[in-house]
């Protein structure tokens, strides 16, 4: 049905996909598993045509093909099903199945009754019970995305990939799609499924191929592995020397940050964390599971609705980032662009964005000042540019992720929360950065570092807490932390 | 391959020839452009530089310049303001509301700065608190206004303003207007407090990205409410000097200066996406709104003809800003 032989994909400055495989059948449910970062997301568009692989083979339906738009993807019968859904909620299920090809009568008018019958007619056919007349808005979140599946049903569709259908829904709601996504198996569509959920993979695929580091490991058929084994394929792999090298600990460093049972309404479940001085303690899980929202409510920037963060004993709960920024709390977000840079800027300008008042004399900005510092931290930092008025817009990631690292680690006395401090940086500004961490856990700051890269988890923290669809579900203390350990916490399904 | 580009999440360092390009000619193409529009103004009509005539295109910049400059600071925090106008003819029929005494022209000064204080606290809590579009907060703000206006006056203003603010409006000094002096101090003034000051940073962190900014612990509701104050205190103070110039109240004194001012600050660079733009940039395109409208009559355009030129400049003076596309 569908086969990637050798496929090669680089963007600049990575190589996204190094000899890929990939061999799906139809009439079969085909998993597809890996780590953040492991390429998935780059061969789900590579087989929908977004982007164009650099070598290799694609061949769909027998014949080699090489897709110039996601157009001519979608033509041939491939259809992607993203975690958002593009849904008209005020309109009905029938309207929504047609949009775009509408069911029009002679005189060009939409033509309700036959869109009607015509998407009973579709439903039926792929055995999807749901009423045609209903509106979108009325329906649970599984139903809508069996809309958003029928959407693509309306076209002759061969091959459907899932992108973490489950992400967005729960419980019984997973039974119902499963059951479905069998029935659309057993009218011959083939389906590429995308998830972090090892047990729905054993509970609803055929076969299973393993992804790491954007490289092809390897194709199973389901009954042939168990859990762990998927689990080894996915990590096994030797750490690198990317990280400072571990210090010896004589003895506990004292508790700066107490969390005590924090509610972020629909996102944090009673979390209770404590973060100690001149410790790095690493927060695990898969995206999603409310790991930047944990980091956001300590920061002041998500209110709490129950819960405490104490300070040295003093309670901080829900002040704003102004006042935790006074406190000596510090957080880099994982949205560098979105929440981090003021881009059109220069480094000097961005380096003191969080103590402007600090540069200013008389309300005006000692500009010599705010120079000298920018020139301080690009040396500290070792940030390439052409000094502390080069626009951050033009530099690299890494050398913007540095000069956020640097603006907090000024004000950071405290606290120090890196939320993903290495994504999309290149692996010479990573062990920079991993240096600069470790020299201010040193200087006795208490850090907390958010990663979905198991590797920077293992190889940075003194101590590991897991959290899991909002809840804190375990914590690793240094002896116990690997990355099989990790993982099985991360993903491990709640009885409930 | 584009496509694959477009998607890229890493920035690729740009060549700084190509980078640097774009940034000269966002950052002075609208003095080129303005030197340009008087050369060649100049060569078809020499009168157009006469003592006289310059004098009275700068005597109309005045009152223009000095909303611009507080219009500026509203886009720069990614709103605009479309109340200015309303709030020139208010501080003008406040003006003449009482006896026509210079003595009454520090109360009078007062008053205006206040109702365009207000006006803009108005405007600024709108936009932050309720979270109201600032076209459609100043929209109303406008005719509100306009309403008060209209229920003070009985629909005809009546009544003399003060000798001084005639003269500050309309009188030269060798030459050089009053008012224009009064533009200068006020540039310089708001040109410090934006380009030097503690509370111009927080304006460009605000308005470049509201989320960067409260995570860096910046009252981003505060700067936004005070840059609506700023604009409509500047209103004001435009309303006094041009009613001033124009000698006569009426209720709409100071019609189309919303437009006019969002045009000029676009044209000279501020950019709508807020974050970018410079008080220096946003005066030279209001002048060359003054200098293009003087110019089509200077040239001897048809009348009909004018108001067509005049949208065509900016249309191109406004494209020389867009933002090159992604590469």
């Amino acid at each position: 049905m569908l086969s990637l032989k050798g496929i090669h994909k680089s963007f600049p400055g990575v190589n996204a996909l190094t000899d890929m495989n990939l061999d799906v059948r139809s009439g079969e449910i085909h998993a597809l598993v890996g780590e953040n970062g492991a390429g998935k997301s780059t061969l789900t568009r590579i087989i929908a045509g977004v982007h164009q692989p650099d070598s290799g083979e694609l061949s769909f339906d027998g014949r080699a093909v090489r897709w110039s738009s996601p157009g001519e993807a979608k033509k041939a019968g491939i259809h992607v099903i993203y975690q958002e859904f593009v849904l008209f909620p005020h309109l009905s299920v029938a309207e929504n199945i047609y949009i775009g090809h509408e069911r029009r009568n002679r005189l060009g008018f939409v033509d309700h009754r036959r869109t009607r019958r015509d998407a009973a007619e579709l439903l039926a056919r792929f055995g999807l019970d749901m009423d045609p007349a209903a509106l979108v808005q009325d329906l649970s979140v599984a139903d809508q995305q069996m809309v958003e599946i029928a959407k693509a049903l309306v076209h002759d569709v061969k091959l459907l990939i899932l992108d973490e259908p489950t992400a967005v829904i729960s419980g019984p709601e997973v039974d119902v799609l499963f059951r479905r996504l069998r029935s659309l198996r057993d009218a011959g569509v083939a389906i590429v499924y995308i998830s972090h959920r090892l047990e729905e993979i054993f509970a609803l695929c055929d076969r299973v191929t393993v992804l790491k580091d954007g490289k092809y490991v390897a194709t199973r058929e389901i009954g042939a592995v168990n859990r762990d084994d998927l689990i080894s394929l996915m990590v096994g792999r030797s750490l690198s020397d990317l990280f400072p090298p571990r210090r010896k600990r004589s003895d506990e460093g004292e508790v700066v940050l107490d969390v005590r049972g924090i509610n972020v309404p629909g996102r944090v479940h009673d979390a209770s964390i404590t973060l100690r001085a001149g410790e790095i303690t690493g927060l695990a899980g898969m995206v999603g599971a409310g790991r930047s929202e944990l980091a956001f409510a300590i920061f002041g920037a998500l209110k709490t609705s129950a819960g405490q963060v104490l300070l040295r004993g003093r309670d901080i709960s829900n002040v704003t980032p102004a006042r935790a920024i006074r406190e000596g709390i510090g957080l880099v977000t994982e949205d560098r662009k979105g929440q981090g840079l003021a881009m059109q800027l220069d480094i000097a300008a961005n380096v003191t964005a969080s103590t402007i008042s600090e540069v200013s004399r008389f309300g005006l900005i000692d500009r010599r000042r705010e120079e000298e510092i920018a020139r301080g931290e690009i040396a500290n930092f070792r940030i390439a540019c052409r000094g502390p008025a080069t626009s951050v817009s033009l530099m690299s990631g890494g050398n913007q992720q540095k000069v956020i690292v640097a603006r907090w680690a000024r004000t950071s006395t405290e606290v120090l929360i890196l939320d993903e401090p290495t994504r999309g940086v290149d692996v010479g500004a990573k062990a920079e950065i991993y240096r600069i961490i470790q020299e201010l856990a040193d200087r006795g700051i208490a850090v907390l570092m958010i990663s979905s890269e198991l590797p920077e988890i293992v190889g940075m923290s003194d101590r590991v807490v897991v959290m899991r669809e909002g809840h804190i579900v375990g914590e690793l203390s240094s002896a116990e932390i690997s990355e099989e350990a990790v993982i099985g916490l991360a993903t491990h399904q709640s009885a409930a | 391959m584009t496509m694959a580009k477009a998607n890229q999440a890493a920035p690729v360092p740009r060549a700084s020839l190509t980078a640097r390009a774009p940034d000269f000619v966002r950052s002075y193409g609208i003095f080129i452009f303005l030197i340009a529009a008087i050369v060649v103004t100049f060569a078809i009509s020499p009168a157009f530089l006469s003592g006289a005539n310059v004098s009275n295109m700068l005597m109309q910049l005045a009152p223009l310049g000095i909303v611009v400059i507080g219009q500026t600071f509203v886009v720069l925090v990614r709103g605009l303001d479309l109340s200015v106008a309303s709030v020139m003819a208010t501080a003008a029929v406040i003006a003449t509301s009482f006896g026509g005494q210079n003595s009454d022209a520090a109360l009078i000064f007062l008053a205006c700065i206040g109702m365009g204080a207000a006006t803009g606290l108005a405007n600024g809590l709108l936009v932050t608190k309720r979270n109201v579009s600032p076209f459609l907060a100043t929209l109303a703000m406008m005719i509100v206004l306009q309403g008060l206006r209209f229920a003070a006056t009985q629909g005809a203003p009546s009544g003399n303003i003060p000798s001084l603010f005639r003269q500050l409006g309309s009188a030269t000094l060798s030459g050089m207007p009053y008012n224009l002096l009064v533009m200068i101090v006020v540039a310089i003034l708001f040109g410090i407090l934006l380009h030097r000051s503690a509370f111009g940073r927080r304006v460009y962190i605000t308005g470049g990205n509201p989320v960067t900014a409260r995570l860096v612990g910046i009252a981003a509701d505060r700067v936004t409410i005070l840059c609506y104050v700023i604009c409509g205190s500047l209103a004001a103070l435009a309303g006094l000097i041009l009613s001033g110039f124009v000698g006569v109240v009426d209720n709409f004194v100071g019609r189309g200066f919303e437009l006019d001012s969002i045009v000029a600050a676009v044209m000279g660079g501020v950019a709508l996406s807020g974050g970018r733009g410079s008080i220096a940039g946003a005066l030279a395109g209001a002048t060359i709104l003054v200098v293009l409208s003087n110019a089509v009559v200077m040239v001897g355009m048809p009348v009909q003809l004018q108001i067509i030129v005049k949208g065509l400049v900016i249309i191109i003076a406004a494209s020389l800003y867009v933002r090159p596309a992604r590469a």
